[in-house]
This record gives structure tokens, C-alpha cells and sequence, in this order.
């Protein structure tokens, strides 16, 4: 609460609660750092030194590996003040197809890498339909992106009919077990991932536009920016991300099927949020994403350790998704939210 | 004098113009914003603007930027027509507007701001180079003589004066990448967010750019700048030119006395009607404040009374209907309804104390527009045509059609939908909501926004129906004008605070430039 | 003016006339289509599982339009109806014996589920409109919550011993094809009807969907109205997780997850606009036959359960692209 000092002029009052504003700005972006430190502390208190030692943080590095991909995707688009919860659809529609399409138990194809290449193609396809119908048609984005949940896990399941296939490329059977520099193929996959997006975020003119966009619609639009462009942009970069997780996802299961994707939102959707990007839009990036992640990561592996039920950890996600929105929701008499 | 103006005074005859306007008028759905205004601008001039709330400034400075097209009349820009379509031709043909809520988006650093939209000019192999922006950025900044902002800093690590500075600039460089050698700035209340010190050193930036042959318009409500810094000043009124002057001819009097025009007509207003307020009062504010907003609102409502909250946009005069209205909480002081301290945590209380207002937004806040004219008129007394669980339909329609014969509502019937009558007669809905709903105590904000003359005048009836009845009327009005013909006692704030205050007795009408006076 | 305005509503009402007739022409039409082609279809054995089945989507379309018709959402439906449904059934096992007769169990069983529905509905609601957290992310993590819950209770199915048959019974109940499930939850929907049609209450939803700002200051109670939606809601959802319970005289702690599109589809297709403000319950009841016909004769025909998903993701998207509001061209949609 801002103390109230009745002495002062209306402008240093005003002045006053513009400071206290920025000051909890400014603590409200280091709360995810603290909040992992503390994680980490809690948990190695608790499950003893182990816990940071250099093989169990291998270990988590490893585990961030496919959640990473799917929360970068989504923090593009809750940039945009816009939300995407067609995750579990997509992840598992581009491994279903990937599976499907390279050489497998089921089907007769070994189209090998261009496999991954049109699995993440149709991921993309998705994606962009999911920013058409938004922007378009004028659906709100939680509306079509949740429609083409079920439409993608459709497609993924038809893809395979009910059976699953098991890869048996013998080079993409063994890439889990690749690793450089002691660190996984997949892992790396995830890596690459991170810095394209830091690129696309920090070096291009798109990427200061979605902060534009989110920040306030008007601003780019009278530059003639095409604030639709880059909305539907976005959601095709998200799909894009939701097909590599897929293909890394049928890769390290060694197997296609929907399940790839089954549980794949929530963690993200809180990583997001957790990493301080706000879901007004405008705020954030891929960095507070990747301290998101590496909170959620080590929440989950921290309470396995301690033997916590699975389907408790799940739970605790849609509880931290509650926290950390209702800390920074813009609140006050006139805010309408729908 | 600048270079400039010595140089056209030299020359003799009429000085050349940079920008010139004609008799601009703009009309929104059936209501005149602008009656036909002129602006004269030459190069290295700064010319202040001048006029009450609604006179027509942002509007006129909304079409010059091309945000919005006039309904009617001419621009030369150069000597040469000048139609903008959208702000970007604005730009380019060399005309910026530092936007009154700005325009910068703060997670992006100051380098990013200036050459939004631009990127392209840094762009090699795909690739904006951030180095050849930040450069450019900094000498963009120094055009304007900043130094001492990093361009790598993020906008919203930057104080508010900091950031007009960068818009500035911002503007600066887009007029001058048009290719224009003189470029026209602007300026919509910049300094509504400035500390004085801050804005000694905006009007030293406004005079090394004007010293480089470009011109500023400035608008302000703050007398003393205007007529501190600018060389000429328009005085507006009700969307007409009332007339030009150079600033060394001018002062506060003479400014005062061209903003207010005529007297009230006594008709109009229905003078004869005016009530004297009883001695019975409905409404206290004691000591009432918001953080940042207002504070040290004192003041008694009586039966019958009309009380005009007075004062420009920003002055706080809306913040404290909010606050009486309980739409938003008080962070200091109290309010007493008929002797009882109240606090109202939602518009929904004050209603059951009998407080309600009518807000000035009526599209947006006033009517429920997909609804027919006999839901809106019921919504804030649904409950009192219940019969036990059910509203009576038969009560609402009977409800309705009494309201659109008494106050003469021109709709087809109680079920026609809102949206479909004309703002005079949606405004009368809402008055007839607020006159059903039973409240004693009526906030009008606004009344007459939007209204065409007609309308207008049914509903000074109305209102003076209301305290012939016995209801007590806040209102703030669209011009000074009609706060003095309706009122019987006016507020008036500046900044915050209240700053007089005057009684209005019928027959005894303060003046207007005493009123204004202390407005700006 | 007049000219413009009454132009832009003339193509409105086109639009608001094509949503109104499109539920009721496309079941005549699936119907028919179905009937002729399929020999069976219009059989006693599969009308009588069809209009049975709808009973729980119908009570949880009815929640939802109410909800919708404020603008706001809530996609934790599913999950409630899971919880409500494994509640039930392992109240009823673990202390079933205990009240002597499974009538009772039964009546308290379904209080327990209701009171939890309410919980969620209330804490939902208070969640969105006092924190003022969107309703589609609050109710996002309540799914995310009462999924796992869900789980938690039981891992699978649990089935009802025998001796506790006589509390599930009703459910079977019929007059030739007409169940009594369906016919509870038509009753239920049409109370739900006069509730948001004729009184104050309704009134309120209306002018909160509206336009909430004007309902606001006009003096509504637009949080409470909105609260109590959310805690009726609940409510509903969990009746429906019961209604579930007792249809398969088991529990399945997933069994509510594919009805959150079939609800949104149901209130989309019978004319209630996202935006709020605009629909009736009558429109879902349509719109929640229009859903289930197409769901039982696909799988009538023999449609693969993958391809219902695509049908009604698209269906929904494009039920909600022709109730999408054309007046508010400027709006800016997240």
C-alpha cells in the first residue's frame, strides 16, 4: 500500500505514485529470479545437496529441453496480448505426422528429414489458420486457438488411425542418445531454438513490432505498420515452435501419437506468465521465458525427487498460472475483464 | 524576432505562410465539433491556441494531422493544397504531432522509439544493425540539442518529461526525413505532465527549433505559458475563430474576454425557472480527495440547487463525480448524504442512497445500445417493477411509454432498439432512466455532449424540472455558458484543487472571464 | 444519419436471422439426411440413446450461455463435471453402506457434488471479477486444478457396487423414447430461461453483456450478478457430472474434458455471441440438438471418434465467426 502524505501538491503526489508504480515494476521484474533461487534453495534443503549436483542439473537442463520450444512459441503470442491453447494439438499433430512420416512400423515412407520439414509445415499451417480466423473473422484468439486444439488432435489422430507408429529409422531412432559436449542432441535442438527466437525478438523489426502491437494497437498503425501481419505472423512463428517441439517430442519417444502434446500447455502457459511476461501484452520476452521454464523445471524435478503424486504436480501449475495472473492483472474500479 | 521574421518583415507585405487553414468545419453525427475555424502559420512562429473545453482545438489539430477528415473547408501547406489522408501523409509532407497521451511504446529503448516503423534504413542482409540506429539516434537527439539520454535506454526507465522530450525529437526526425526544409510540430497540452523546471527547458527546446525555421503550434490551458512562449495566439470558441492577436498585444484580460462571448440568453436557459436551493442539505464533501488526482474538495449540496463543478479537462472536476458517484473510492475525506457518512465501494450503493449520475460518455457508459428503449429506461430500477421474482413486462412498457410522451422521445416504440435513435433522443433515454430510477441526487456529466440545439434545450427544461422537484444536480457542463445559465452556484478547480467559488442567483450572474480566470 | 445507421443493423439482422434459423434448419436437415440414408437411425433403440444423452450437455449449455451472454467464459466446465462425477461415485462407495438406504446415499452423494460445484462456481467468479483475472485464463488453471484433482481421487474408472443400483435408476427412466434425464434437463434449462429472461437478475446479464461500464454506473449490481453466474454455473456443471455418474453407474475422472468444445459449440451454434449481450437459452437448446445429432450420427455412420474433433472445432469456429458482432468494426479483439 502507498503511503498517503496529505502535505504534498497534487503534482508531487502524482509524481510520487509514478516512482512507487515504476519501483514495483521494477521489483515485479525480479520476482521470477528470487523466486527461483528460492526454489532451488527449498529443494536442496529439503532432497539434500543432490539436488545441485552436476548430474541432476544435466538432468533438468535435459527435462526443459521440450517445454522450453513449446513456451517460447507461446511467449510471442502473449506479447501480443493474445493467448494460444491449441499446444496439446499441435505438439502432438507434427510428431504424430513426423512419426508417420519417416520410416516407421506403420506406414511405407522414409522421407527422413523432409519429414520433420512438412510435419513442422502443417504445424505452421495450423498456426497461421489459428491468426486468420483471429484476426479476420474476429474471433477472440482463446476461442479459435482452443477450437484448433481438438481440430489439430483430430488431424494427428487420423494421421496414424488409432495405431501408433515407432520410428525405425535407424539414424533417427538413435539421436537421443547423441549428445556434444556431454549435452543432447534434443537438448541442443532447444538451445538453437532459444537463440533463434532472442534473434528474432532483439535483431528484427518484427520483433520490436509485437511489442509495439501488444503495447498498444494504434501506435504501429499510424506508422502503417500492419498490425495484422504481424498478429498472424506471431501465431504462425508459435506454430512453427509447436511443430519443432512435436518432431522432438516423437523423436525422443521414439514413437508418434498424440499423447506427444497431452499435458503440454499448462506448463507453458505458467512458465510464461511465472518468467513475467504479462498477458495485457507488450511485456516480457524469451529471457524472462527461459527463467519461467527453468522455475517450472525445477519446481516439477525438485517435487519428483521428493515423491510428490504426478497428478498433484499438474494441479500446482494451474495454481501458479492463478498466482502469478492475479499479481499482475490490472486491477482498479473501471478495469473490465471479460 | 528570429532570422526569419526579419527576413519577411524586410521583404514587406503580407509574411509567406507555412501552413494556412480555411474555414474548417467537422461535424460528428449530427453535432458541429467545428463551425468554420482559420490558422495561419509561418515559418519560425510559435502560435498558441486558445479556447475553452469543446472550443475545437484537438479537433482542429486532429484533422491537420490526419486523424480524421474535415467535414468542409481548405488546408495549404507550403503554399500548395494539403489533404492527408491518414498521419503518415501528415509526416511526409513534413507535419508531426506530439500526441497528449504518448505515443512511445516503453519496453522498447529510446533508439527503437524514434525509428519505429523505419527499421528498413538500419536493415543489412536481413539484419538490423543496432549501432547504426543508435547513432543515428543520438544525432537525432542532438538536433534537438539532448545529450544526455543514452539511446539504448529503455523508454520506460525514463521520467515523463524525458520521454516528451524523445517524442520530440521523435517527431522532429519524421517531419525532417520528408524532405520538407520547414517542418510544422504539434504540440496537443504537453505540459500537463511537467514540473515547472521541466517545462522552462521545454519551451528552451521549442525556441532552438523555430530558431531553425520550423513552427510549433502549441496548445495549452495554462494562460501564462501561452502567453509566454508564443509569438501569436488564435482564441477559439464553440468551434468558431473568435480572432487572432500577437502575443505582445495580448494579455491574460484581453485573452479572458475574447474566450467568452456573449451572455446567456434567458430563455434558453429557462432562467425564470431557476429555484432557490432550500436550506436542507443532501449532499457534503468534506476534505474529499484522490491520490495524484485532486484534493481538498469541500463543499455543500442543497434541495433544488444546481451546482456547476467547473474546470478544464484534467482539472479534476470528473475525478470527483467519479468519487461522489462511488465508481471509484475517495483516498482521503468523506462524504455525507443527508447528514450520513458514507462510502460507496460501487455506483450501485450510491444508487440506493439516491445518488446516480448521468456519464459523459453516453456510448460507452450511458446506454446499453443492443437493448430497446424500455430495458434501458428500466435498468436502474428493475427491482421496483418486480413483482416478487419476475419484473412485469407489462410495468416496464407502461414505464417506457410514459417516459417517451413526457419527455418526448421520437422513437418508433418502447422496443425499438437504442442504437437505432438519434444522440439527442438517446440522451433523453438516459434521462428518463435517471429521472425513474428515484435518485435525489443526479450527477450530470455532460448532459448536453453530443445533442443537437433542440435536444439541448428540452433537457435544460428537464433539468430544471428536476430541482423544481426537489432534487439536488451536480453538473459539469460543455461550456461556461451553460454552467452560469443553469447554475446556482459554481465551482470552480484548477490543478486539483478548487479555486473559487461564486453564487449564481437568477438576475445575478457572475461574469464569465471572472469565472475563467481562474480556470486557466 | 439515420440512413447509415439503419443500413448497418438491416445487415445484422440477415446475419442475427441466418444464426436463428441454422440450428433449427440443420437438425431438420441432418434428420432427414440421416434417416433416409441410414435405416435404423430414426429407431427406437438409437433416438432413445440419443435424447438421453443430450441430458448433460443440455444442463451444462444452459451454465454456459448464461455465462457467455455477460461476455465472460469459463472453460473449467469439463473439469468441474470430472471432479463432480468421481466425487460422487467415490462418496457413494466409501460411505454408501453407511446411510441404509442408497436412496439416500444418493441424495446426499449429490449434495456433496453440487456443494463442491458451487465452491468452484464461487470461487471462480470471485477470482475474475475481484482480482480481475480474464475469465478464460482463471478458469484455465481451475481446469488445470480440478483435472488433477480429478485424477487424484481415482486413476480410473470406479464402478458402483450393486447394492447402491437403486440410486442411479432414474436415469433409465422413459416414456417410449422421451427419458426422464432429458426431460429434468429441459425443465432445467427452461427455468434457466425465465431466470435470464424475466427478472431482475436476467435483466442485469443482459445489460452487463451489453455494455458493462453503462450497467455499472446505471447502479447494477454487475459483480454479484456475475458471481452468482459463475457459482450457478458450477453448479451445473456438477449436476452434469452426476447425470454422468448415473448414466454409466461409474465414474471416469477424464469424462468431462471433450464436453468444453461441445458446450461452446452448442451455445455458438444456437445464436449466443462471445461478445455477450446477445443469445437465448432457447438457441441452445437447439444448438445442443444440432450438436448431438451430429455427434451420434457420425458415430452412427461410423465416423471415426478423430474426425468428430475436426467437425467440431470447425463448427464452433464457424458458428462464432457468424455471431461475431460487425458493429464493433474498430474493436480490438485479443
Amino acid at each position: 500500500m502507498i503511503k498517503l502524505n496529505p502535505a504534498a501538491s497534487i503534482t508531487e503526489e502524482f509524481a510520487e505514485k509514478v516512482k512507487n508504480e515504476n519501483r514495483n515494476d521494477r521489483l515485479m521484474k525480479l520476482a521470477p529470479i528470487f523466486v527461483l533461487i528460492g526454489l532451488v534453495a527449498v529443494f536442496t534443503a529439503a532432497c539434500g545437496i543432490g539436488f545441485i549436483s552436476g548430474e541432476n542439473l544435466l538432468n533438468i537442463l535435459n527435462q526443459m529441453a521440450l517445454p522450453l520450444v513449446v513456451a517460447l512459441g507461446l511467449t510471442f503470442v502473449i506479447m501480443l496480448g493474445s493467448i494460444d491453447l491449441s499446444i496439446d494439438g499441435t505438439v502432438g499433430m507434427a510428431g504424430s505426422i513426423f512419426a508417420c512420416l519417416v520410416l516407421n512400423s506403420q506406414f511405407d515412407t522414409d522421407l527422413g528429414i523432409l519429414g520433420a520439414v512438412i510435419a513442422v509445415g502443417v504445424s505452421v499451417a495450423c498456426g497461421l489458420a489459428i491468426g486468420l480466423c483471429h484476426v479476420y473473422l474476429k474471433i477472440p484468439s482463446f476461442m479459435a486457438s482452443f477450437a484448433f486444439m481438438y481440430i489439430c488432435k483430430g488431424i494427428g489422430m487420423l494421421s496414424y488411425q488409432g495405431h501408433p507408429p515407432t520410428i525405425t529409422d535407424p539414424a533417427i531412432a538413435a539421436l537421443p542418445k547423441v549428445s556434444f559436449l556431454g549435452i543432447p542432441f534434443i537438448t541442443w535442438v532447444a538451445i538453437f531454438m532459444f537463440a533463434l527466437c532472442y534473434f528474432i525478438q532483439e535483431r528484427t523489426a518484427f520483433g520490436r513490432h509485437i511489442y509495439a502491437v501488444g503495447t498498444n494497437e494504434s501506435i504501429p498503425r499510424s506508422v502503417g505498420v500492419s498490425v495484422e501481419k504481424v498478429k498472424v505472423g506471431v501465431f504462425a512463428l508459435a506454430g512453427f515452435l509447436f511443430g519443432v517441439a512435436g518432431v522432438i517430442g516423437a523423436i525422443r519417444l521414439g514413437q508418434g501419437q498424440i499423447a506427444i502434446g497431452t499435458g503440454k500447455m499448462f506448463p507453458a502457459q505458467a512458465a510464461v506468465v511465472v518468467g513475467g511476461t504479462s498477458l495485457a501484452g507488450g511485456k516480457g520476452g524469451v529471457t524472462n521465458t527461459i527463467v519461467g521454464v527453468l522455475i517450472m523445471t525445477v519446481l516439477d524435478n525438485g517435487l519428483l525427487m521428493l515423491g510428490v503424486n504426478p497428478n498433484i504436480r499438474t494441479g500446482i501449475q494451474g495454481i501458479i498460472i492463478l498466482v502469478s495472473v492475479i499479481l499482475t492483472a490490472p486491477r482498479g474500479a473501471k478495469v473490465i475483464s471479460k | 524576432m528570429t532570422k526569419q521574421e526579419q527576413d519577411q518583415q524586410e521583404r514587406g507585405g503580407k509574411a509567406e505562410l507555412l501552413f494556412s487553414a480555411g474555414n474548417i468545419a467537422k461535424s460528428f453525427a449530427g453535432t458541429q465539433a467545428l463551425k468554420g475555424v482559420d490558422l495561419e502559420v509561418r515559418p519560425g512562429e510559435i502560435v498558441g491556441l486558445v479556447g475553452e473545453n469543446g472550443a475545437g482545438k484537438s479537433t482542429l489539430l486532429k484533422i491537420i494531422i490526419g486523424a480524421q477528415p474535415q467535414s468542409s473547408g481548405t488546408m495549404t501547406l507550403g503554399g500548395k493544397p494539403y489533404e492527408p489522408k491518414t498521419p503518415m501523409d501528415a509526416n511526409k509532407a513534413g507535419i508531426g504531432m506530439v500526441f497528449q497521451e504518448q505515443s512511445l511504446i516503453v519496453n522498447l529503448n529510446v533508439a527503437q522509439n524514434i525509428f519505429f516503423g523505419h527499421e528498413k534504413l538500419f536493415k543489412s542482409g536481413g539484419i538490423i544493425s543496432w549501432s547504426k540506429m543508435n547513432k543515428a539516434a543520438s544525432e537525432v537527439l542532438a538536433a534537438v540539442d539532448i545529450t544526455d539520454i543514452n539511446p539504448t535506454i529503455k523508454v520506460s526507465n525514463l521520467n515523463f518529461a524525458t520521454r516528451q522530450m524523445v517524442e520530440i525529437a521523435k517527431v522532429m526526425d519524421v517531419t525532417k526525413r520528408s524532405g520538407a526544409e520547414r517542418c510544422l510540430i504539434l504540440l496537443d497540452e504537453p505540459t500537463s505532465v511537467l514540473n515547472e523546471a521541466e517545462v522552462e527547458n521545454l519551451f528552451k527546446q521549442m525556441k532552438k527549433i523555430t530558431a531553425q525555421g520550423h513552427s510549433i503550434i502549441f496548445v495549452s490551458h495554462h494562460l501564462d505559458e501561452i502567453l509566454h512562449i508564443t509569438d501569436r495566439i488564435y482564441v477559439y470558441k464553440d468551434g468558431l475563430s473568435v480572432g487572432n492577436l500577437d502575443t505582445k498585444d495580448a494579455d491574460e484580460a484581453k485573452l479572458y474576454e475574447m474566450m467568452v462571448g456573449k451572455d446567456t440568453t434567458t430563455e434558453y436557459y429557462h432562467l425564470d425557472r431557476q429555484t432557490v436551493p432550500s436550506d436542507e442539505v443532501l449532499l457534503e464533501v468534506k476534505d474529499l480527495g484522490r491520490h495524484g488526482i485532486f484534493k481538498h474538495v469541500d463543499f455543500k449540496l442543497h434541495r433544488g440547487e444546481i451546482l456547476g463543478l467547473c474546470g478544464v479537462v484534467g482539472s479534476g472536476v470528473e475525478e470527483v463525480c467519479e468519487v461522489i458517484c462511488g465508481d471509484e473510492k475517495p483516498s482521503f475525506g468523506e462524504v455525507y448524504i443527508r447528514g450520513e457518512k458514507m462510502q460507496f465501494s460501487s455506483p450501485r450503493q450510491a444508487l440506493e442512497k439516491g445518488v446516480l449520475m448521468i456519464p459523459k460518455e453516453r456510448l460507452f457508459e450511458g446506454i446499453v445500445s443492443n437493448l430497446s428503449v424500455e430495458e434501458n429506461i428500466a435498468l436502474s430500477n428493475a427491482k421496483a417493477l418486480s413483482k416478487g421474482f419476475f419484473v412485469s413486462t407489462k410495468a416496464v412498457r407502461g414505464q417506457a411509454e410514459e417516459w417517451i410522451k413526457k419527455l418526448r422521445i421520437k422513437t418508433s416504440g418502447p422496443k425499438e432498439l437504442l442504437l437505432q435513435l438519434s444522440g439527442g433522443n438517446q440522451q433523453k433515454v438516459v434521462f428518463s432512466r435517471a429521472l425513474a430510477s428515484g435518485a435525489e441526487i443526479l450527477i450530470l456529466n455532460h448532459p448536453t455532449r453530443g445533442v443537437d440545439v433542440g435536444a439541448k434545450e428540452e433537457i435544460y427544461a428537464f433539468i430544471r424540472e428536476m430541482t423544481e422537484e426537489g432534487k439536488a444536480v451536480i453538473l459539469l457542463g460543455d461550456t461556461l455558458d451553460e454552467y452560469l445559465g443553469l447554475c446556482s452556484r459554481v465551482l470552480v478547480m484548477r490543478d486539483g484543487l478548487v479555486r473559487g467559488e461564486f453564487d449564481a442567483p437568477a438576475g445575478e450572474k457572475p461574469s464569465q472571464v471572472d469565472v475563467v480566470s481562474l480556470m486557466m | 444519419m439515420t440512413a447509415k445507421n439503419k443500413a448497418l443493423p438491416g445487415k445484422n439482422e440477415i446475419l442475427d436471422n441466418i444464426m436463428k434459423y441454422f440450428s433449427f434448419s440443420a437438425i431438420i436437415i441432418l434428420l432427414l439426411a440421416l434417416s433416409l440414408t441410414q435405416e435404423n437411425f430414426l429407431g427406437e433403440m438409437n433416438l432413445k440413446n440419443l435424447l438421453r444423452d443430450t441430458a448433460p450437455l443440455m444442463i451444462m449449455a444452459a451454465g454456459m450461455t448464461m455465462v457467455l451472454l455477460f461476455g465472460s467464459i469459463d472453460l473449467s466446465m469439463g473439469a468441474v463435471c470430472s471432479m463432480s462425477n468421481v466425487t460422487y461415485v467415490h462418496f457413494m462407495l466409501a460411505y454408501g453402506e453407511s446411510f441404509g438406504s442408497p436412496m439416500a446415499a444418493g441424495a446426499v452423494a449429490l449434495l456433496v457434488s453440487l456443494l463442491f460445484g458451487l465452491g468452484s462456481g464461487l470461487a471462480l467468479g470471485l477470482i475474475h471479477v475481484k482480482l480481475k483475472v480474464p475469465s478464460f485464463i482463471a478458469s484455465l488453471g481451475f481446469m488445470s486444478v480440478w483435472q488433477s484433482a480429478a485424477l487424484l481421487v481415482t486413476q480410473g474408472p470406479e464402478s458402483l457396487s450393486k447394492s447402491l443400483w437403486p440410486a442411479v435408476t432414474w436415469y433409465k427412466i422413459s416414456i417410449h423414447v422421451l427419458g426422464l434425464p432429458l426431460v429434468l434437463a429441459i425443465v432445467l434449462i427452461l427455468l434457466v430461461y425465465v431466470l435470464t429472461r424475466f427478472s431482475a437478475f436476467g435483466k442485469a446479464i443482459f445489460a452487463t453483456g451489453g455494455n458493462e461500464r453503462a450497467a455499472r454506473i446505471a447502479g447494477i449490481h454487475v459483480d454479484r450478478t456475475k458471481i452468482l453466474v459463475f457459482a450457478l454455473n458450477g453448479v451445473l456443471a456438477a449436476l452434469a457430472g452426476v447425470f454422468l455418474a448415473a448414466k454409466l453407474s461409474s465414474s471416469a475422472p477424464t469424462i468431462g474434458e471433450p464436453f468444453t468444445l461441445k458446450i461452446v459449440a452448442a451455445c455458438a451454434l444456437g445464436g449466443t455471441s462471445l461478445a455477450g449481450g446477445k443469445g437465448s437459452e432457447l438457441g441452445t437448446i437447439l444448438g445442443v440438438f444440432t450438436v448431438a445429432i451430429i455427434e451420434n450420427g457420425m458415430n452412427f455412420i461410423g465416423v471415426d471418434a478423430y474426425w468428430q474433433n475436426v467437425v467440431f472445432g470447425i463448427f464452433v469456429l464457424a458458428a462464432i465467426a457468424l455471431t461475431a458482432d460487425r458493429r464493433t468494426r474498430g474493436q480490438i479483439i485479443k
